[in-house]
């Protein structure tokens, strides 16, 4: 083989429209879901959920249930001593003891040959339960003297004794309060004296949930060596290895997690919930493999919930339009356990601190025990919750001072360069360009002052518009000990990768980007990957999908295994060829010249000349990323991701006055990105997003009343369906970070995150009434027009 | 345990026949008793479509259809049309317009799209949004997915 | 889950009706309903199954002059796709249009819309406004036996007709729609179909200039089944729609719907929806 003078082109992949890899296969029908795998042996297992909202257990009588026959196991928490809590804080036991707290709790479970024999066998369980009084009102269960959802301690095997060493269910708070969150920066009270306008409002946002359409589901599989095989859908496998291992006792190392394709994730799988540790109860009794998968009413029952809050925001500004001070108290109705949606503040006060420059800011949440369905992660992770109460606030101030509302909004935002009073390093910012763009793009200002004209000329249909902007992380986000992300590469005889990442794929497109990343370095097709990223004991270590960090993380980690592949490549192909190893590239499958382009080896005849070689050497190179960020101290502050993103989005709307239908007509969506990679994707990303805060602002309302979910289905919890989306213009806005692979920074959350609150905007300037609560659906928005709403209010000291 | 009918009936242009319980949905007996998992399960009420299959020419939710009534019909489902020319243009529109993200609603849209490019070729973005009204999508936000059929009502002549 | 012991397609009425006069029978066409409630448990499948679907001469529409007749199998887009049904049956149109999804529209039948009587079927209050009568086969004496049935009489309560246990509803009879008459549907909601109504109104007349006569009104969900409005539409009939004729029909709206409140609507606001879709479709009269 010698050298020819034949330049190759290639362009560059970054910025292209990208079909994901596995379209085709989903197309066809191909890809096979949790609920699509069977493995040899299975049983099928239920679970017996409570039928109280708050009830003592006094007994559980399973024996006609273990009589029907093709039942493997009935099991109670009795038949599992060694179970431990799991969640967040550890205080929710898999299979409950002495009490139920919520009607989703799980009481038993059963192991049949068929889910008929399973469910009917479920339904021979008989519970005696003893009613306890409902706490269904956050304010309720914080009086003082209201019973304790969590009580004493008690083993977790129910018995009044605690065993040393043994596990504990409970949570040994001497109230009802789970977990109290302070941040604060500056002083608000100096705040408020140098402020010539303050305004404050109660907010309250509301249950929805994922709607993933795909049911949660699980198989559990044990091999005669008492080894774990998890097919999961796990959003964080590595995590859930180590605390599968906790809870039975066994060593991590004997546990592995396959993940299927996914059905929908969107944060819904960041936490261990109590069927998947009930199923592993069952194949290990059984020894047999177990496989659960949910009902459609059991997914919107026994599902975490996106966090309710009840906000009360207090801001102000001075007359020149700065702002001054924010402060925020916050409720969180935390449900019967504890999960993720406990933790929104952390993302709530980074809103609340440094959406726009604020120089003095005070933050407090209560989250409160209730027996209500508890919340978990969602896309946004309480940042539109977060935003709905600032940007109101941004326009009322606006308004207040007869300040356009974008000009106020531009006065106090953020350049690049600035450290936020919280430690927040925006190292690129496109809030500006977001906020001109977005408002010129959507012809903001002249609709608005058009719309304001029209509230009186008696037509009953009106158009608003509103605009409201969003911070969020896009450089991972350091909350765990690692942020980072593992990658093996190797490049084959005939020059094919297999990219082997941490990264797990949620139906986002990560697994596209990362091999379109890899192929930009290397010079291949996309067509010349594959990318492996499923299987606990294949992957190296990565934190998990959530916090939009998997493009950023994942991808550069893949760019470093790339690239040091590359410089192996180049390196021996430099030896070879007699030329230096700086003068070279790979492009289109070669080795050329980096200065003209000229083909010098062909890289499929390389990498098998490589190893068959005297001395044989195949490319295989591994990279850890960890993003350059700080875990935030005791206070909350620090660096805590290596980027930031922006967006700001322009919706309009038409309010039918005689009616109260809001219809979203257009959002103009500009969107710091950092840098576009997958065209297709991310656009996907965005009108995905968009849709999803459409459906949290006017649509979606998970109605719970004294603990009851009032509309577990489709036909009374209504997702936003094709007719109704809105037209959509996005932009781009590329600010190239530093950091970010190819200058890139994650985007998965942020198109949901400010939608509820341009909407919230938008009704104003089309109707004149401010709706403090969502969902803006037709009835509240009618009784919000007509005066016959109560707004949300901060209980009385 | 329900009784069971014996049903024969076409399947991706294949004669089969089944022995069923009375009750079983043709969702189920897709899935369970014939080996096709491509129709999926999402809601078992007929209110996401995710289950939607051809009958004797149009779309039905499967969920909510006797298995015992695919008797001397005619029944496609997504893997027939995946190996089909008909299925063709509107799967390569699906990736080609990246109409498809975490793809559980995929094989219903697919083969709602199918139905309703052959009643109407020519049919419109509204015509097509209402077409696929009885379709949920959690991950894309339907414009891609309306893009990729009007997409594929272009290429089919 | 109960068992079924026998399942049944009969292929002729006779067939059919004489299964019905065994008892314990569980009907289905489409599936759509009877599958729905039998999975979230509101309903219990019976010992016997019987699929009706195949039963020759229950399709079809009919023009017979001064009738027109649907049967009972047609589905919902076999009348949205009826050109008969555009031309003489607008308002039932309009309802089709609205209903569901285009899945459910294809395996939906008229006949079981009817009885599955919803206070909120999308079909039952254009029909009301039609003065439609169904049919009624049974086979009580050893041969087919039929009754008609004014659809006004045949709704008993939500999700209950008067439907004997032995019978089996065939056909749907029409009196033609005078010349001139016009029937307007209007579904609240959100969508353009899939919703259940939170309210609906079925508004039919024959128009002269402003003037309304052979005035029919029917309400969905403001009642325990669907309902015609006879004093709204006496506070209309042989009147100039003006704003005093509105207001007086508003007036009579108001006292003859009694909605609940529910986890779609409450009623306050049910009655609101009423009062300004009323007023908003005869003022679509009063502008011509």
């Amino acid at each position: 083989m010698g050298a020819t003078d034949q330049v190759v082109a290639q362009e560059s992949l970054i910025g292209q429209r990208i079909p994901k890899m596995d379209a085709p296969d989903k197309t066809s029908g191909r890809t096979r879901y949790i609920d699509d795998i069977d493995v040899p042996g299975q049983l099928h297992a239920r679970i017996l959920r409570s039928t109280q909202v708050h009830a003592k257990i006094r007994s559980i009588d399973t024996a006609a249930a273990r009589a029907l026959p093709g039942v493997h196991a009935v099991i109670t928490a009795r038949d599992v001593p060694w179970q431990r809590p799991i969640g967040v804080a550890k205080d929710h036991l898999p299979l409950k003891t002495d009490r139920v707290r919520s009607l989703r709790d799980e009481v038993a479970a059963v192991a049949a040959d068929t889910a008929e024999i399973a469910e009917a066998a479920v339904r021979l369980i008989k519970v005696d339960y003893e009613p306890l009084p409902i706490l269904s009102d956050p304010l309720e269960a914080l009086k003082p003297g209201a019973p304790l959802i969590h009580p004493e301690p008690h083993g977790a095997d129910g018995s009044a004794q605690l065993k040393p060493g043994g596990p504990v269910a409970f949570t040994g708070k001497p109230d009802n309060v789970a977990m109290t969150f302070d941040y604060a920066q500056g002083d608000v009270v100096a705040g408020e004296a140098e402020s010539d306008m303050v305004v404050e409002d109660t907010f309250r946002l509301h249950y929805v949930t994922h709607c993933c359409m795909g049911v949660s589901g699980v198989i559990a599989d044990f091999d005669p060596k008492g080894n774990l095989l998890l097919y999961s859908n796990t959003q964080v496998p590595f995590l859930h290895k180590r605390e599968f291992a906790e809870l039975l006792g066994i060593d991590p190392g004997r546990i592995r997690i396959i993940q299927p394709p996914i059905g929908g994730g969107f944060g819904s799988k960041l936490d261990i919930y109590p069927f998947e540790p009930i199923v592993i109860f069952l194949a290990q009794i059984t020894r047999r493999p177990v496989k659960l998968v949910f009902t459609r009413a059991e997914e919107f029952l026994a599902s975490p919930t996106r966090q309710p809050v009840l906000l009360k925001l207090r801001s102000g500004c001075k007359r020149d339009g700065t702002l001054t001070f924010r402060s925020v108290e916050t409720l969180h109705d935390n449900g019967a356990y504890t999960s993720w949606g406990a933790t929104t503040p952390f993302v709530m006060m980074q809103t609340i601190s440094s959406l726009y420059r604020v120089p003095h800011c005070q933050y407090h949440t209560t989250a409160v025990y209730t027996n209500n369905p508890y919340a978990g992660s969602f896309r946004g992770y309480g940042n539109l919750q977060a935003t709905f109460a600032v940007e109101a606030h941004m326009d009322k101030l606006a308004d207040a001072l007869g300040m356009d509302p974008l000009e106020f909004r531009l006065k106090n935002a953020q350049d690049p360069g600035e450290v936020t009073p919280q430690g927040m390093q925006f190292k690129t910012c496109g809030l500006k360009q977001c906020l001109t763009t977005a408002a010129a793009r959507g012809d903001y200002q002249r609709k608005r002052r058009t719309n304001a004209a029209r509230w009186h000329d008696g037509n009953p249909i009106k158009r608003g518009v509103g605009i409201a902007s969003m911070l969020h992380v896009g450089g991972g986000a350091k909350i765990y000990p690692s942020d980072g992300c593992g990658t093996i590469l190797k490049i084959d005889d005939f020059a094919h990768v297999t990219l082997i990442t941490g990264a797990s794929e949620i139906g986002q497109g990560s697994e596209t980007v990362l091999a379109q990343l890899v192929c930009e370095e290397l010079g291949l097709p996309l067509s010349a990957v594959t990318v492996v990223n499923n299987d606990t004991d294949i992957t190296p270590w990565d934190v998990g999908v959530h916090a939009s960090r998997t493009t950023f993380i994942a991808g550069n980690s893949a760019i470093g295994a790339a690239r040091q592949a590359k410089a192996k490549i180049l390196g021996a192909a430099a030896a070879k060829s007699g030329l230096a190893a700086e003068e070279l590239d790979l492009k289109g499958g070669h080795v050329v010249r980096k200065a003209g382009g000229e083909r010098v080896l062909d890289l499929g005849k390389f990498m098998r000349s490589l190893h068959f070689a005297d001395k044989a050497q195949l490319v295989m190179t591994t990279f850890y990323y960890e993003p350059p960020s700080k875990h935030q101290d005791k206070q909350f502050k620090g660096d805590v991701s290596a980027a930031y993103a922006w967006a700001s989005q322009v919706c309009e709307v038409e309010v039918d006055m005689d009616t109260g239908i809001v219809r979203l007509l257009k959002v103009t969506g500009a969107h710091d990105v950092g840098r576009v990679l997958n065209r297709l994707g991310i656009e996907g990303q965005i009108e995905g997003g968009v849709v999803m805060g459409q459906g949290y602002a006017l649509t979606e309302n998970l109605m719970v009343e004294g603990g009851i979910t009032r509309n577990p289905n489709f036909r009374d919890y209504k997702l936003v369906t094709a007719p109704e989306i809105p037209e959509m213009d996005i932009s781009f806005i590329e600010t190239m970070d530093g950091e970010g692979p190819q200058g890139a920074k994650g985007v998965g959350e942020a198109p949901a995150i400010c939608i509820a609150a341009a909407v919230a905007n938008a009704i104003y300037n089309a109707t004149g009434t401010r709706i403090y609560a969502a969902p803006f659906t037709p009835e509240n928005v009618y009784r919000a027009l007509r005066g016959a709403a109560e707004p949300p209010a901060w209980p009385a000291a | 345990m329900s009784i069971k009918v014996e049903i024969g009936f076409n399947l991706n242009g294949v004669a089969r026949r089944v022995s069923v319980p009375a009750d079983l949905s043709a969702l189920r007996m897709l899935r369970e008793e014939l080996a096709l998992t491509g129709t999926k399960y999402g809601c078992g009420e007929g209110e996401c479509g995710a289950c939607t299959i051809l009958v004797d020419g149009a779309t039905v939710n499967s969920c909510l259809m006797f298995a015992a009534d695919c008797d001397g019909r005619d029944v496609v489902t997504i893997e027939g049309l995946a190996a089909s020319k008909r299925g063709e243009r509107l799967r390569e529109a699906f990736v080609k317009h990246g109409a498809v993200q975490c793809g559980f609603c995929t094989p219903g849209f697919v083969v709602q799209a199918t139905h309703l490019l052959e009643k109407h070729p020519r049919a419109s973005a509204d015509e097509i949004q209402r077409g696929i009204e009885g379709n949920l999508c959690r991950c894309t936000g339907y414009r891609k997915i309306v893009e990729a059929i009007a997409d594929a009502a272009q290429t089919v002549k | 889950m109960s068992a079924i012991e026998r399942y049944c397609a009969p292929t002729s009425l006779a067939e059919a009706v004489e299964v019905l006069r065994g008892g314990d029978v569980t009907i289905f066409a489409g599936g759509t309903d009877v599958m729905v409630q039998s999975q979230i448990g509101k309903a219990q499948f019976k010992p016997v199954l019987m699929n009706i679907r195949r039963i020759a001469g229950m399709g079809g529409i009919r023009d017979e002059g001064k009738t027109i007749r649907i049967g009972a199998l047609t589905t919902m887009t076999e009348l949205l796709d009826s050109t008969l049904v555009r031309e003489r049956l607008g308002i039932l149109r309009q309802a089709c249009d609205h209903f569901a999804s285009d899945q459910l529209r294809n395996a939906g039948t008229l006949g079981g819309n009817i009885c599955n009587a919803s206070p909120a079927g999308d079909t039952l209050v254009p029909l009301l406004v039609l003065n439609a009568r169904v049919v009624l086969a049974s086979k009580p004496n050893g041969s087919v036996e039929q009754r008609t049935v004014p659809l006004v009489q045949f709704f008993a309560g939500p999700g209950r007709t008067h439907r004997l246990p032995g019978e089996l509803l065939t056909e749907i009879e029409l009196p033609a729609p005078p010349a001139g008459f016009h029937g307007t549907f209007f579904k609240f909601g959100t969508r353009p179909a899939l919703d259940i109504a939170t309210i609906s109104i079925g508004l039919g007349a024959v128009r002269d200039g402003r003037t309304l006569r052979d005035v029919r009104v029917a309400y969905g969900s403001v009642a325990p089944t669907p309902i015609r409005g006879p004093r709204t539409e006496a506070a209309l009939e042989g009147r100039t729609v003006d704003a005093a004729t509105i207001e007086a029909a508003l007036h009579a709206a108001a006292e003859e719907v009694h909605p609940i409140s529910d986890v779609r609507a409450s009623d306050w606001y049910r009655n609101e929806l009423i009062r300004n879709t009323l007023r908003r479709m005869l003022s679509h009269v009063h502008q011509g």
